[in-house]
């Protein structure tokens, strides 16, 4: 592993070496001979040191192929000869040199970069597609032919990394089929509630779900007005948080987190279907049964491998989510539910009016260039509370990491996105009349409101009027399965939920 | 493929081009500037393709002389039993050497008749019986294989006869269900890579008057296609009561024209022609299908025995399609399409917008040397003679993937009529639909008790 040279930059004889060494790698690039020379896996070898890179490649399906054909690092990681081959090649030569000698290897974050948004800036689909001429050779199987018959009408928004991400370096934990054993060990015999929490009024509290070992805190949130959306001079606002009005927000309870994987899991476990079915959501819906039908096993690993436990829960459709708390709900005798957009922002704001619930101005927030990080000043306040793009590591973090907002809410920013049961537009605000009690969003839509920013997000994204949306086609893209699952997304891993629970009779309102 | 690629933008931008080409046709100054360039579509923005550019089969009168191409049957009933007499008089040295079927009768009157009429032996070796009989004819050594049993097991015996690497002629319609229209799209892009020759039984594409009148407007005739008819107002088909020695399989299967599961109803089963002549000419696929049918007099089975469809494909341009199994009523069998510049019927006649003929086939006269009402060669032989003159002259043909998505086009007015809702192309082609048994076996199967006839709608409340 090379050592970071310290204080290398301003060395003078450092830009001299640095400078021959590009020469020397141009030279070279444009005589025949080292074309062909520094284009071998073993001239890679030299600098790519970073840990699992040559082994994972030796164990992948493009190391050790059926044919015997072996598939070299070039072939994926440079385009194609005659595409951009050479000028790729003295691009990338160049990065690499400048990142070998000025950077520290183990500063990278190599797991976040075999992520399919990641690991398509390194291939090419067309080297992909070079050689793998033929999508339906005669060994294919009947879901491999679906999955290619989708590639071929949706090629504008499809790569073959989509699906065979693995193909060159090799990931024992990585699964593309119908996940079965998804969730089944996490339900170790623990001791299991037998009652749900008793409520007398508007004090937060602990819920224990009936006949399991899931206990989770609901902080109570007193009703009252403030203003929803955010003023036209907040940095890096969006025109859907506008304009701004004035909203009165009746007392409820909210869950202290996002709802974790052991929670979802006694759930999933607790409902989940004995296999897929071709129930379509239509069906499912009409139902008349008592029982509710959970979630079908996931296809792929839904926690993306980061671990589970108090981690939130990810990767959940609407529909899901929403077949939680009907589940919590009737499992606790309480009203469980999504909160509205307009119950999230109150509750996300603690009070505050600001752009964050701490202070500070979003542009001093975001992640600096080069330039920003020599002469920028750091301010770390917001690394305090939200798991964003600038510290998240590229996955969602447990929520013992953060510090709680003023009404003891946890990851309301960052982490996981998450749901509101509003339908979203962007005009919403404007059709609010000032003062409005309780809104619930638009009557229909397409889309649902996504608040809160998450592990991806700048730090723009991350305010509190931030709003997103769903984006139902998108984050199923690649599920392969006829027809495509109501219960998981295969193309979110971002997207959680909170719960709500309503200040009613059943948690003693009188 | 980027056929039936269909996103919304696209649709719009479709919708708007269509609106502004309806505008140009009143509006005589743009008409003016139009007349300098005449063969440009105003959809497009270019120009129509030339004769040169399309692509028709060869036409031959009679296949080429070759090497002996040996072909097998599977399905001997009535259509088997004409295709295979339609094969054997495509050409020179071509011969039938296996027949397979599932009822031993179907095989022994097959037989006979190629016997009685073309002096071909078949060797009772090389007769198979049962379920598993397709796979027997595709091994017993055959060069190409002619598939004509009831359409519910197409995609089976397509995906087997490619994988064996066999060249095939198909009957239509190929599938009847989403999965098996994706699996004989799937089987269809294999047999390409492997360059096999593959005719579907759509003959209107081999017929020469319609293929004349294809080039006509293909290359701008009548201008841009704004809207299209499709039409089988026929009677009813056959049908078989039920034997006492027959098993509940074998009833379905000797009565399959009236059954679902095996036939894909009616609009799939025959109207399919008609449909697939609209997606020829206009070279698009329905993007969206409402329709409605009901059953008035069938007699066995499940099915409908009338249609109404109206589809909407994705440059917002409508086909109605109709069609209808009941005797004593209109009967019409036919397509019409109507462009900015003129009409057709597709299968002879062109028309200018007045109703002026502009164009009619000149049939050949027949034998008492008055003019003709049909082409001189049967189109059902014409399929097999392009097939065997593709097959010799290694010229490229594979019409399966085309005739499944016409399939895709008649199921989804199937769905909408069943359903009473909208079906999209989008939605059938990702759909698991799949009708019939997962597994065949002769026997009483218990399906025929629990048939519900599809009430769309909802009753209406008190």
């Amino acid at each position: 592993m090379p050592k970071k040279p310290v204080c290398i930059i301003k060395n003078k004889l450092f830009l001299l070496i640095l400078t021959s060494f590009v020469l020397g790698i141009l030279f070279a690039v444009f005589s025949g001979k080292g074309i062909h020379a520094t284009s071998s896996s073993g001239f890679c070898e030299i600098c790519h040191v970073h840990p699992h890179v040559f082994s994972s490649w030796k164990l992948s399906s493009h190391y050790v192929t059926k044919s015997g054909v072996r598939v070299e690092c070039v072939e994926c990681h440079l385009p194609p000869e005659g595409e951009g081959y050479l000028r790729e090649k003295v691009r990338l030569g160049v990065k690499d040199a400048w990142g070998y000698l000025t950077k520290d290897s183990s500063d990278f974050n190599w797991e976040a970069r075999r992520t399919v948004e990641k690991a398509q800036a390194f291939t090419y689909q067309q080297s992909c597609v070079k050689c793998h001429v033929n999508l339906y050779p005669l060994t294919l199987t009947k879901e491999g032919q679906d999955a290619h018959l989708y590639y071929d009408r949706k090629k504008d928004d499809l790569l073959c990394l989509n699906c065979h991400i693995d193909v060159g370096h090799f990931d024992p934990n990585r699964k593309h089929t119908q996940n079965t054993g998804f969730g089944l060990t996490s339900a170790a015999s623990r001791q299991l509630f037998p009652d749900s929490a008793v409520v007398n009024g508007l004090k937060s509290f602990t819920e224990t779900v009936p006949g399991t070992a899931i206990s989770f805190e609901m902080k109570a949130i007193a009703g009252g007005r403030f203003r929803m959306g955010s003023p036209e001079d907040e940095p890096f606002r969006n025109a859907d948080e506008g304009p701004v009005k004035e909203v009165q927000i009746s007392s409820f309870f909210m869950g202290e987190t996002e709802v974790t994987w052991d929670q979802y899991l006694a759930f999933y476990s607790a409902t989940a279907g004995e296999g897929r079915t071709t129930d379509t959501e239509g069906t499912r819906t009409m139902a008349d049964v008592d029982a509710i039908s959970g979630p079908t096993p996931p296809y792929g690993q839904p926690d993306q491998n980061w671990g589970m436990g108090s981690r939130p829960a990810i990767t959940m459709t609407f529909h899901a989510a929403e077949t939680y708390c009907k589940w919590l709900s009737a499992k606790t005798g309480k009203h469980y539910r999504l909160p509205t957009e307009a119950e999230w922002e109150y509750a996300a704001r603690g009070g505050t009016q600001t752009p964050y619930f701490f202070e500070g101005n979003p542009k001093s927030f975001i992640r600096k260039g080069f330039f920003g990080r020599l002469f920028g000043k750091e301010n770390d306040i917001i690394s305090k509370y939200v798991v964003y793009l600038g510290n998240s590591l590229s996955k969602t973090h447990t929520p013992d990491e953060v510090e709680a907002n003023p009404y003891g809410l946890k990851n309301m920013l960052g982490n996981g996105a998450e749901y509101c049961s509003d339908w979203y537009s962007p005009e919403a605000y404007g059709r609010l009349t000032n003062g409005i009690a309780d809104p619930k969003g638009p009557v229909s839509g397409e889309e649902r409101v996504v608040r809160g920013g998450s592990f991806k997000s700048e730090a723009g994204e991350v305010r509190c009027a931030a709003r997103d949306h769903t984006q139902t086609e998108a984050w199923l893209k690649t599920d392969p399965q006829m027809p495509k699952s109501i219960w998981w997304l295969s193309d979110c891993n971002h997207i959680t939920f909170r719960v709500v629970c309503d200040f009613d009779d059943k948690t003693g309102k009188h | 493929m980027g056929k039936y690629d269909f996103s919304r933008r696209k649709f719009i931008a479709g919708a708007a081009a269509l609106g502004a080409a309806g505008v140009a046709g009143l509006n005589p100054l743009v008409s003016c500037s139009a007349g300098n360039n005449k063969n440009v579509s105003l959809v497009t923005g270019k120009p129509f393709k030339k004769p040169e550019e399309l692509s028709v089969p060869p036409l031959l009168d009679a296949a080429p002389d070759g090497q002996p191409l040996k072909a097998g049957v599977i399905g001997c009933g009535g259509r088997g039993t004409g295709a295979a007499l339609n094969w054997l008089a495509a050409g020179p040295n071509v011969t039938i050497t296996a027949l397979g079927d599932v009822f031993k009768d179907r095989i022994d009157s097959c037989r006979e008749k190629i016997k009685n009429e073309k002096n071909v032996e078949i060797p009772e070796e090389n007769c198979f019986i049962g379920f598993d009989s397709y796979q027997k004819v595709i091994d017993s050594g055959v060069d190409v294989v002619i598939l004509a049993t009831p359409p519910v097991f197409r995609p089976i015996h397509f995906e087997a006869a490619v994988n064996a690497r066999k060249h095939v002629f198909m009957e239509k319609p190929v599938a009847i269900d989403p999965t098996g229209v994706r699996s004989v799209i799937a089987s269809a892009k294999k047999a390409e890579s492997l360059g096999l020759k593959i005719v579907t039984g759509t003959q209107r594409r081999h017929q020469k008057d319609y293929i004349e009148v294809y080039k006509q407007v293909a290359t701008g005739t009548i201008g841009d296609i704004v809207s299209a008819n499709a039409y089988w107002n026929g009677s009813k088909l056959w049908h078989r009561n039920p034997q006492a020695d027959w098993s509940e399989m074998e009833c379905m299967i000797r009565d399959w024209v009236n059954w679902l599961w095996l036939s894909g109803d009616h609009i799939v089963e025959q109207h399919v022609h008609n449909l697939d002549v609209i997606n020829w000419f206009t070279g698009n696929y329905p993007a969206k299908a409402v329709g409605f049918g009901s059953r008035q007099r069938r007699v066995t089975g499940d099915q409908y025995d009338n249609f109404s469809v109206d589809f909407v494909y994705d440059n917002g341009m409508h086909m109605h399609s109709m069609c209808r199994q009941i005797n004593g009523c209109e009967n019409n069998v036919s397509e019409w399409i109507r462009g900015t510049k003129g009409s057709t019927n597709c299968q002879n006649k062109i028309f200018d917008l007045a109703g002026n003929e502009l164009y009619s086939y000149a049939y050949p006269v027949n034998e008492k040397g008055e003019p003709g009402k049909s082409v001189a060669i049967s189109p059902y032989i014409q399929e097999h003679i392009d097939l065997v003159t593709c097959i010799r002259q290694d010229k490229p043909v594979n019409e399966a993937e085309a005739t499944a998505l016409s399939c895709m086009t008649a199921i989804m007015g199937r769905v909408s009529a069943y359903t009473g809702k909208m079906v999209t192309l989008e939605e059938m082609m990702n759909s698991d639909l799949k009708l019939g048994p997962d597994t065949f076996v002769m026997g009483d199967v218990g399906i025929m008790k629990n048939v519900v006839i599809p009430v769309p709608g909802e009753a209406p409340k008190e």
